[in-house]
């Protein structure tokens, strides 16, 4: 039996079924998804509370990243994938057909399993969202580069070399700086789809570490094979299986007293 | 043995031997080229022949060896020659040029070499290169001045002083003549389709007679003032004459605004005949060519390579990378894609002359004629753009190479790993903006390549050229001081198509010999050039964009 010990780090228990509006960062209704003919997400229903971080764990394949994918309409990419079924923020279904799905992305913003900085220097790499937008203004883009890295706890590291490539970081800064990009656009959400998968043990604990400082400011949702990742850093933890949302509670109660059968075979290691 | 077969060892033997014989094949004909090529620019000596013919008659012979071989005497008898007191089975005999074209039938003669008495290479035997009618080798004798004979202690530094002067002043006379005078031309011809223009539009009203005419008049007189100018650099470089002795014994007066350089290769040292060589391929690659491009420099054929190629790069680079995004980023998935991408790919083998061929039907006659009637009808019934030109022929290779660009275009973006795609799409870039600010940089270097290979096929492409503007002889550059500058309506010369002339179009097949190598030695290195400074731009993309290795 795995040891979980949940971190002293998390907020108190919320009651997930019937939060109010206000803590509700998006929610989703009865999605359903298929790549094709094969359906991989089945009825998803499941509220997101604002600024905490919400865990997506799972064995491989059971779809906890494609959920994740749909937050952002990332799915969208995908030719044969069709989705039915709902995800609100603030009140408005994003699959509707008039949402402006790169507004959309600004506001939810992600960070993948391997770092993926784009070939240019530390400073462009941060400020690529902004020059999207159209901000050029040079003092600008320098407070939002200062506070992004240091938001993403990479600003020590690299101040001096911010014109340097990106490609010349260790992979865990490399992470670092992708997540300073991703909030240097000011998302309301962030999606980390397996952000340590890539990673060294002590560059995942760095980037654990940051992940419960931005949960001050952001809502953050991660997905993570890692149970012990989940334990550590997550409020609440969704555990699905086969395309299914097993079971979804607070990160104390899944991990110590779970529900479902289901869900206990899996934290217990006896598959997955 | 079946051990040895077993173990792989024939296999590496196998490569590494068709590698092997690849590079000696490549490095053979590099060698081999560059050898024929580049000697024709060393000084050679000059040997001055005594020569005995059967009836014992003697001649003497003056020039240089330029290729000797070994004939069995059976073939010279056939034909009819008997040498007397000669009974080996084969015989050598060595192919002289003798020069001195207005004098002699045949700049080139075969010599026997048991007909040889005696064979000398004096110092004071001179080369003279001159600008009409080749070579003329000969003793110099004296100088003449306003033909009066010039008492000189130091013949070889007084010719060399007056050579140098009637150079200059030829070199003068050429400046007026192309820049100054050619202005006047142009600029006249200018006027003529300016009324001719107003002619057609009704317009031509009697104010604007007066004011063509009185420009005209202007342009007139300007010219007379500087072909007064030219008349007296003339005359002034006509005061001079040498006066050699040539083969046959008779003195001869070459006027010296002829005279090129005269040289004493058989009294050179090493360092001096180094200096020479440099000095002749200097003179090849910056002259025009003169004598039906038997003689002197290929600049106007190098320049109209090179331009030609980078019109082309210029043409071909946005409308293959364009087409290979849609091919790649937009077009659906299906099999129409695959049908349109099987036929760019075998559009890639169709032999070059069929692009020829339709380039001149369609640019040259239908773009270009339609063209003209619409802008400009002055110059009526004579074609501007309705006629071959430099601009058809980049057009033309562009088309030829297009399928490369998109090919290799289309390969570099599928090579871009989807993550950053990703990146970018997930901090809210639209498709167009992601293409745009990473894509497209990170493609770069597949689209340099592509770039290359289009380069390295479109230099040495000549046969649809013939049809769509290449000319044995273009009197004047694409690009020049006239407004607009570039007159891509011009038709060039291309060094592919120049070594096609000199070889088998020329007069004088023996004397262009040297030269066929020479320039495609050129050729090989201008292509080489071109694709060396691509692939320089290309690795420092590379380094730049370097993918993501994880």
């Amino acid at each position: 039996m795995i040891s979980v010990t949940p971190s002293n780090l998390q907020a108190e228990a919320l009651d997930l079924a019937n939060l109010s509006a206000e803590q509700t960062a998006l929610e989703i209704r009865g999605l359903n998804l298929h790549y094709g003919s094969a359906q991989a997400l089945y009825d998803i229903s499941m509220k997101i509370p604002t600024n905490r971080v919400t865990a997506f764990i799972g064995p491989s394949g059971c779809g906890k990243s494609t959920l994740l994918r749909c937050i952002n309409r990332m799915n969208d990419l995908v030719e044969i994938c069709k989705v039915s079924g709902e995800i609100v923020l603030h009140d408005k279904n994003i699959y509707d057909k008039d949402v402006d799905v790169a507004a959309l992305r600004r506001q939810v913003g992600m960070v993948f399993q391997r770092p993926n900085p784009f070939p240019k220097s530390i400073y462009e790499n941060v400020v690529y969202g902004m020059r999207l937008q159209g901000v050029n203004d040079r003092r600008t883009l320098d407070e939002v580069v200062e506070r992004s890295l240091k938001g993403a706890a990479l600003w020590d590291e690299v101040k001096d070399r911010l014109n340097a490539s990106a490609f010349g970081l260790s992979g865990g800064q490399q992470q670092r700086l992708v997540i300073a990009r991703a909030i240097a656009i000011e998302p309301e959400v962030l999606l980390l789809d397996e952000p340590t998968s890539a990673l060294d043990p002590i560059s995942t604990l760095t980037i654990e570490e940051l992940i419960t400082e931005l949960k001050n400011k952001y809502t953050v949702v991660i997905v993570t094979h890692n149970m012990q990742q989940a334990a550590r850093v997550s409020d609440q933890t969704a555990f699905m299986y086969m395309g299914k949302l097993i079971e979804y509670a607070d990160t104390n109660t899944l991990f110590t007293t779970p529900d479902k059968k289901q869900t206990e075979d899996y934290i217990t290691g006896r598959y997955g | 043995m079946r051990n040895w077969f077993k173990s792989g060892a024939p296999w590496i033997w196998l490569t590494a031997g068709s590698v092997s014989i690849s590079l000696i094949a490549v490095l053979g004909v590099m060698a081999m080229i560059a050898w024929r090529g580049l000697s024709f620019f060393w000084p050679a000596a000059i040997h001055e022949f005594e020569v005995r013919a059967n009836d014992g008659s003697s001649q003497v012979i003056i020039g240089e060896i330029y290729d000797s071989e070994e004939i069995p005497m059976q073939r010279l008898r056939e034909s009819g020659v008997v040498l007397d007191g000669y009974d080996e089975e084969t015989l050598t005999r060595v192919l002289l040029k003798v020069g001195n074209r207005e004098y002699v039938p045949l700049d080139f003669m075969w010599v026997m070499q048991p007909q040889i008495v005696r064979d000398e290479t004096p110092a004071e035997l001179a080369v003279v290169e001159r600008s009409k009618d080749g070579n003329f080798y000969g003793y110099p004798l004296h100088l003449l001045e306003n033909g009066t004979v010039v008492q000189s202690s130091d013949l070889r530094a007084d010719l060399q002083q007056r050579i140098e002067r009637a150079v200059a002043l030829n070199e003068q006379a050429k400046d007026l003549q192309q820049s100054d005078i050619g202005a006047i031309n142009y600029q006249l011809n200018r006027l003529r389709l300016e009324r001719r223009s107003l002619e057609l539009k009704g317009a031509l009203s009697d104010s604007e007679v007066a004011r063509i005419e009185a420009a005209e008049q202007q342009l007139r007189d300007d010219y007379k003032l500087l072909e007064q100018r030219l008349f007296a650099y003339r005359d002034d470089a006509s005061r001079d004459a040498l006066v050699v002795r040539d083969m046959r014994g008779m003195e001869v007066t070459l006027p010296m605004y002829r005279i090129l350089d005269v040289t004493f290769p058989n009294d050179m040292g090493l360092f001096s005949k180094i200096g020479h060589f440099f000095k002749q391929i200097g003179k090849f690659v910056t002259e025009d060519p003169r004598e039906a491009n038997t003689e002197g420099g290929v600049f106007p054929a190098i320049f109209g390579t090179v331009f030609m190629v980078l019109l082309m790069s210029v043409l071909v680079t946005p409308f293959g990378v364009i087409a290979a995004i849609y091919l790649h980023e937009y077009a659906g998935k299906n099999s129409i894609t695959r049908l349109i991408r099987i036929a760019v790919i075998n559009l890639a083998g169709v032999p070059s002359i069929v692009y020829g061929v339709f380039g001149l039907g369609f640019f040259v006659y239908m773009v270009g004629g339609t063209l003209d009637q619409i802008f400009y009808p002055e110059g009526l019934p004579s074609p501007t753009f309705g006629t071959p030109g430099v601009m058809w022929s980049a057009i033309t290779l562009a088309i030829l190479t297009l399928p490369v660009v998109i090919v290799s275009t289309e390969e570099g973006l599928s090579r871009i790993p989807s993550t950053l795609r990703e990146g970018s799409l997930a901090l809210g870039a639209t498709k167009a903006e992601t293409l745009w600010r990473i894509i497209l940089p990170m493609a770069s270097p597949a689209i340099m390549t592509g770039l290359i290979l289009a380069v390295a096929r479109a230099a040495g492409e000549v046969a649809p050229l013939m049809l769509v503007g290449v000319v044995k002889s273009a009197p004047m550059l694409p690009v020049d001081g006239n407004f607009p500058y570039f007159h891509l309506d011009r038709k060039f010369m291309h060094l592919g198509f120049h070594i096609y002339d000199v070889g088998f179009q020329s007069p004088n097949v023996e004397a262009a010999r040297p030269l066929v190598y020479a320039t495609s030695f050129l050729l090989v290195t201008v292509i080489v050039g071109l694709n060396l400074t691509a692939i320089g731009v290309r690795n420092h993309l590379r380094e730049k964009y370097r993918s993501l290795e994880h």
